[in-house]
Order: C-alpha cells, then structure tokens, then sequence
C-alpha cells in the first residue's frame, strides 16, 4: 500500500501562489514517489544553462568596457549586447519544444489557478517516446475539495484524483 | 513595506525550494540586471557616446534647457563641431557631463578643432571650469549631440542622488521581491 511518506503541507489558504505551488509540487510527488518516474532535469538543465551563459555575456561586457573604456570596447560591447538576445530567443525556443530530441516516454504536468479563482486545472501530458505521439488528460476541481480548514492539504483527497489522470492515459497506452 | 505576514510567505516560497529552483531565482534577478545593462551598452555602441542619456543639473542653459530635463545623445565621429551648437561635454578627470553652447571654434592647419563653451544663462565661459592651463576643449572631451529631450523625467535621478537612502532602499526592495518570489 504506498502512502506519501512527508510531513503533511501546511500553507496560507488565502495566499493563491502558495496554494498553486503546493498542489504542483504534490503532484510532482505523487509522479515522483508513487509512481517511480524518475524527475528530467535536462530540460531545466538546459534553460538554467543558457540563461547562465547569457550572463556571463554580460559580465563580460561589463569588465572588458570596464578595463578598456569605450570607444575601445565597441567590438566586444557590440558582440556581447547581440548574442545576449539571440540566447534568450534560444531560450524561449527551446522552451517550445520540450520533448523533442528525448528518447524516453515523457510525462509532462501543467497547472492553472486564476487569481482570486478556486478553480484548480491540473493536465497531464504523456509523450511517447517512440512515436512522439501526445495524450493528455485533465481536471479541474475547487481547491477546497483538497484543503481543510487550516490551509493542510489532504493528501489522501488529492493524490487519488492525480493518480485518476495518470492511470486513465496509461490505460489508453495498453489499450492501443 | 510588506506586512509581516507578506514577508513570511515570502521566505516560506524559499524554503519549500530544491537547489535548482534557488539557482533559478539568483537567474532570475542576475537576468534582469543583465538585460538592463546589455540595453544600456547596446544604447552605447548604437549611438557612440559613452553617456548616450544625460540629465541636466543645472539652470545654465535656461531657457534652452532646465534643471531636470533628460537629454539623449548621439556621438557619430563625422558630426561636425560649429559655432552656436549645443555640445554634452566632460572635463578631463571630471565625471559630471555639461550641457553647454559652443561659442568660439579654433581650426588648427592639421584639421583638429579647439572649441569654447559657455552656459546661456551664465555671464562667463567655461574657461573656469576646465582644467587648470586649460583653455580650449577638444573633440575628445565630447561627450554627444542632444538629439532628443523630455523635460522634467530626470528630475527622479536628481532626487535620487541627493537622497541616497532613497535610492538604495528602493533597490533593495525591488531585488527582494524578485530573488524571493518564485515564478509560477
């Protein structure tokens, strides 16, 4: 019998972000632990790297035009301040196209809570890795179904109705 | 400021953070600073001038220009330097551009120009705000050609500097905010 083995997660009901983010990071959980999927970080990986690098473009700039002051710097400021964006449109294009190059089935979680809403909208996504096919599927729910009173969230209303997603599209799979 | 409550729930989003989600918010911050100082370098090269937005700090040239108005420059090498123009300049060894009228011109025989400036609205030249012996600017002391103005919006850096707790309060509010709130 699996049983999610943290500390329950306590949080400000009425702080809308903090409700967001805990039910994406139990969900995350649920994949995670119950199911044994193993987290892709290159994905991540990959943004916090180009980003990474785009700084370093910058610091770069800022020393070389420091030590020799412009009009001396020009070729390298203009190189710097070009490859800056040209990274950061890299960045956003990558973003796009998340399961492209991946050889492994992908399972790919996304949310939605309006501000001010309590509509929680959780989508599951799973990518074959074989055929690059996507299925999805999804529920939106009140997020007080899954918190009690004192803003805990009730593992045991929430995790059943991500796993509901999880097994629907992995059933869709064995059926094909 | 932000209640305490706010605050709280703040470090409570930093704590509930693995390593790469806290690497992603120093990104972040790092990101929006190099993006601010990347526009203001590409502003640079796009326009030749070191300095290529300037605030006027004095009445000098009232009523051309007052105290407060932001200037934007260009510094091209072919722009010439003529009489009556308005030139951004700064004294060797000094930080401060000024915002005044060229008034005399010395062509010497190898084509380099000597020129003197003088505020409007001041009775002398600038001859006492050169350096010590000397007399004449040089094209290299220029800083840029005013090609556009918006009057009053550099009064903000004005306040800015004369109250500098101000200044660095406000920065530090504004890096808090996005080291510590993480991005949906």
């Amino acid at each position: 019998q699996w049983k999610i083995d943290d500390k329950p997660v306590k949080i400000d009901k009425w702080d809308g972000s903090a409700v967001k983010n805990s039910l994406d990071d139990s969900a995350k959980k649920v994949l995670l632990e119950k199911y044994k999927y193993v987290e892709n970080f290159r994905l991540i990986d990959g943004r916090l790297i180009i980003c990474t690098i785009s700084c370093l473009f910058a610091i770069v700039a800022l020393i070389w035009d420091y030590l020799h002051p412009f009009p001396e710097s020009k070729p390298v400021l203009a190189f710097c301040v070009v490859s800056y964006p040209l990274l950061t449109i890299f960045l956003v294009a990558h973003r796009k196209d998340p399961a492209g190059m991946d050889p492994d089935d992908v399972w790919q979680l996304s949310s939605s809570l309006k501000r001010f809403d309590d509509k929680y909208t959780l989508k599951l996504t799973f990518i074959s890795g074989k055929t690059k096919q996507q299925r999805e599927a999804e529920f939106t729910k009140s997020i007080a179904k899954f918190f009690d009173n004192n803003g805990t969230l009730v593992m045991e209303a929430y995790e059943p109705e991500v796993s509901k997603l999880h097994d629907s599209l992995a059933l869709e799979r064995k059926i094909k | 400021g932000p209640s305490p409550r706010a605050a709280m729930d703040l470090f409570g989003d930093l704590r509930r953070m693995n390593k790469r989600q806290l690497y992603y918010q120093v990104l972040n911050f790092a990101m929006i600073v190099s993006s601010a100082l990347m526009i203001w370098k590409g502003l640079i090269v796009i326009t030749g001038s070191e300095s290529p937005i300037v605030v006027v700090l004095s009445g000098s040239m009232e009523p051309a220009f007052h105290r407060g108005d932001l200037l934007f420059l260009t510094n091209f090498h072919d722009d010439p330097i003529r009489a009556g123009e308005i030139v951004v300049f700064k004294v060797e060894g000094r930080d401060i551009p000024i915002v005044h009228r060229v008034i005399k011109i010395h062509e010497k025989e190898n084509g380099n120009i000597k020129f003197l400036t003088k505020g409007d609205n001041n009775e002398v030249d600038d001859r006492g705000l050169y350096k010590e012996g000397q007399n004449w600017l040089e094209k290299k002391d220029v800083v840029g050609r005013a090609r556009g103005f918006l009057p009053y919006v550099g009064m903000v850096t004005i306040i800015m500097n004369d109250y500098p707790k101000f200044k660095y309060a406000l920065l530090a509010v504004m890096g808090a905010y996005v080291l510590l709130k993480r991005e949906s």
